[in-house]
């Protein structure tokens, strides 16, 4: 053995030696970050938020996340496998274009910004946890949807106040405008429509910007922190090269750290740009974060998300005959039931005195359901509500609802007045016109509301079933609750909060509790003369307009990801009275809080 | 000569709101009447729901049905006011309003009518009616 091959072995040995001390260490430091993720590192781990009384959160909530979790790593690793798939991205043109490849990378970037869970501080929340493309594109959790009806958040367990909404066709929205002579307030997204768009003219892409920071779902305590978290992505030059951004920030020391604190936290006080940047590195971050919302936006709106290839569409395209059922269905629609009255149908014929609707679609070949708009249905305050709940401070010093059961729901009109829970308005003129936008909610589109995973093929018991859950305050639970709602509302009206219905009655079956927001309610719905069976028809036309049907196999769903459901169906019980056992009795209710109710201009009669 | 430019001018705003899918604003009928109603849909001191159809008004979809009463029929003095959404397809249009917070065993007094959501008015009344909360 000559001296060389010594020195070689030496090496070799000392390179493994080292390589084990190293891994451990690594393992080490790995160990403490997840466990430590407050801003100061000798802090023991936060104190997960627990501040509901027992049985709020659903007993199966920890598996749960861990399982949607799974699911939302799988579709990252699958769009990562797309983004390896596409061919090399090349920019020519003026002015530059990505020619050929451009629509496909911008679609898959917005993808893997949609599923990347590394865009939260724990590292454990992508947009699609609480937007699962199975569901239609949202809640995928059926014990959450049933009980807390708001998403836990990045940092566990805070929670928003709403449904998370479908959001299949959701770019198609306007940006929020008034029609002016119309007194009406058309586009936005969200429940409320605080998403606006004006600046980046899209009001979807908008959106996106939201969440991020939003305390209650990924949390992140800066806008800058997605800039921040990119610069580690696998897909960083993807990104790079398709926006022409470079991800070169000079990140101040402190900026994991800031990005490990949830937002709301007290040691930030106010501050809404924690991390220290140079003004061309926070423009740079700006930038960035634009492109994070047009990228997801743009994957929103592909045919991976809004096809248009529901039964409907095959229907209006002439490749599809309804059966009887669902021709009575869309003729209900439009006819006695009323629904295109919001939900535009695209049957625009104006039908003389004894002319009969035909259930054709005369003007429109890609009919939206939806008009932009926003109404007061009237819907009762849902007490399981994970909002009333978070009274307290959590671990970081946040409280999300000082208010409490003072808390009511105004939407529109809260948003309007910059109010409580919902955004800044960045037009004052509009101001003056919350009264009468007081307790409206966008006119979602009835497109994929009935969609669910395969193995669970509808949302109605006896199933086997996917419990989905619906409206902002998701109270109802069945799409024939639905239209039993709409059908019957000031039929079965009792002055009572939801869980005390009078002896004899069956709440949501023939009695409804008073409204959350007894102004401005819309009266075009609430006694509709349905039979029964009238509603079952109806239940199944809003089941012809998922998408995925494909005319020459109809019984295998195109849609894309919607297999990736690894949960269990629900049976047994009777669509009328779904998810009735776990109704809770509402708590005595104090009056509507100031900061709500009490804001200028104050509510057209006082809100109770 | 000028009506008929507006109503062309009418009928290019509405072709327009087709496409966009906002609800779309339909000409203005004619004369506006009620052809039943008005009448008690539902009679409690919690909620009281008066209702009456008329021809399909058009003009903004979005409208106000609104019944003035009191418990003096010379003297109207209270307004509820309930938004409905006009269906352009449809011939006729049922307005509904609500009115809460009645008292028990008295007669009270109305009249309906209805205008567009920016105030314009639909043009009709109805002659005073009168019911009874039990
Ligand atoms: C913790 C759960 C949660 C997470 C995470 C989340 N959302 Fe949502 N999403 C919701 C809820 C709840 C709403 C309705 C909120 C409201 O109106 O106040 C909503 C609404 C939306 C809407 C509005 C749809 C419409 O028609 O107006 C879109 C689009 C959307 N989310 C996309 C996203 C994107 C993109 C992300 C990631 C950047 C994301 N969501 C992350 C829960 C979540
Ligand atoms: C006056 C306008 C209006 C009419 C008429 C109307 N809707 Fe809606 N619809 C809305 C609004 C507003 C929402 C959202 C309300 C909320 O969550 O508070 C909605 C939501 C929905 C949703 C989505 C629920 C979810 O959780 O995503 C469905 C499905 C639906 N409506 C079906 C119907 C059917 C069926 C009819 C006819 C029987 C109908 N609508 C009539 C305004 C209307």
């Amino acid at each position: 053995m000559n001296r060389r091959k010594l020195v070689g072995l030496c090496t070799v040995a000392v390179t493994v030696l080292l390589g084990l001390l190293i891994s451990s260490q690594t393992m080490l430091i790995s160990a403490q970050n997840t466990q430590n993720s407050g801003v100061d590192r000798e802090e023991p781990p936060p104190r997960p938020y627990n501040p509901y009384p027992p049985g709020i959160l659903p007993a199966d909530l920890n598996s749960e996340i861990a399982r949607v979790r799974r699911e939302v790593r799988f579709i990252f690793n699958q769009a990562l496998g797309e983004m390896r798939a596409l061919p090399p991205l090349t920019v020519t043109g003026q002015p530059p274009t990505l020619q050929g490849t451009g629509y496909q990378a911008v679609q898959t970037l917005g993808k893997l910004l949609n599923f990347d869970e590394n865009m939260s501080p724990f590292q454990n929340r992508a947009c699609a946890f609480c937007h699962m493309p199975y569901a239609g594109f949202s809640g995928p959790i059926p014990s959450v949807n049933l009980t807390m009806i708001a998403y836990p958040g990045s940092f566990q367990f805070r929670a928003g106040k709403r449904t998370a909404q479908r959001y299949t066709y959701s770019p198609r929205y306007p940006v929020l405008e008034l029609y002016p002579d119309q007194n009406l307030l058309f586009g936005g997204n969200f429940w409320d429509g605080r998403s606006t768009g004006y600046l980046l003219q899209s009001a979807d892409a908008e959106q996106a910007q939201h969440p991020p920071v939003d305390t209650q779902e990924h949390a992140l305590p800066d806008t800058a922190c997605i800039a921040f978290r990119l610069e580690s992505a696998v897909y960083k030059s993807f990104f790079e090269k398709i926006w022409g951004d470079i991800l070169d920030i000079r990140f101040p020391g402190n900026t994991e750290d800031i990005c490990e604190t949830p937002g709301g936290a007290k040691v930030f006080g106010t501050d809404v740009t924690p991390i220290k940047l140079s003004p061309e590195d926070r423009a740079k971050a700006n930038s960035v974060y634009d492109h994070w919302g047009q990228s997801i936006s743009f994957f929103e709106d592909s045919p991976q998300v809004s096809p248009f290839t529901s039964k409907v569409d095959a229907n209006i395209n002439g490749l599809y005959t309804y059966t009887p059922d669902e021709l009575a269905g869309a003729i209900l629609f439009a006819g006695k039931g009323n629904c295109n009255s919001c939900h535009i149908d695209g049957q625009r014929t104006l039908l003389k005195p004894g002319q009969t609707d035909t259930g054709t679609y005369a003007t429109n070949a890609r009919p939206l359901f939806t008009c932009f708009g926003y109404s007061n249905l009237g819907l009762p305050l849902n007490p399981r509500d994970a909002f009333f709940y978070q009274t307290t401070p959590d671990f970081f010093g946040f409280t999300a609802n000082p208010l409490g059961f003072g808390y009511r729901d105004l939407g529109l009109g809260t948003f309007l007045r910059s109010g409580f829970g919902s955004a800044p308005n960045p037009n004052e003129t509009w101001t003056e016109l919350a009264p009468r936008m007081d307790g409206r909610q966008q006119v979602s589109t009835v497109r994929n509301v009935a969609m669910t995973p395969p193995q669970c093929p509808t949302t109605e018991a006896p199933g086997p079933y996917f419990q989905k859950e619906f409206f902002h305050n998701g109270y109802i639970k069945s799409l024939k609750q639905l239209v039993h709602f709409y059908n019957t509302r000031d039929k079965f009206p009792f002055p009572v909060t939801s869980g005390h219905c009078p002896p004899g009655k069956t709440e949501k079956v023939d009695c409804w509790p008073m409204p959350e927001v007894p102004n401005n309610i819309d009266m075009t719905v609430g006694n509709l003369g349905l039979t029964d069976q009238e509603e079952n028809q109806l239940v199944i036309i809003m089941q012809a307009l998922n998408d995925g049907f494909n005319p020459s196999n109809p019984s295998v769903s195109t849609y894309p990801d919607i297999n990736t459901f690894t949960g269990k169906c629900m049976t047994g019980g009777t669509a009328a009275t779904q998810g009735n056992n776990t109704l809770i009795p509402t708590p005595p209710l104090p009056p509507c809080a100031s900061a709500v109710c009490g804001v200028a201009p104050l509510p057209t009669k006082p809100i109770p | 000569m000028k009506k008929l430019l507006l109503t062309v001018l009418i009928m290019v705003v509405f072709m327009g709101n087709l496409l966009a899918q906002v609800s779309p604003a339909t000409p203005k009928a004619a004369r506006v009447q009620i052809t039943q109603g008005p009448e008690l849909e539902l009679a409690k001191e919690y909620l009281t729901i008066i209702r009456w159809t008329t021809n399909n008004p058009g003009g903004l979809p979005d409208h106000f049905g609104i019944v003035r009463y009191g418990t003096d029929p010379n003297n109207l003095s209270q307004t509820a006011k309930s938004p409905i959404r006009l269906n352009p397809s449809h011939p006729s249009t049922i307005f509904r309003v609500r009115i809460q917070g009645l008292k028990a065993a008295t007669t009270y007094y109305y009249t309906v009518e209805s205008q567009e959501a920016n105030g314009t008015s639909d043009g009709v009344t109805s002659p005073v009616n009168k019911f009874t909360i039990p």
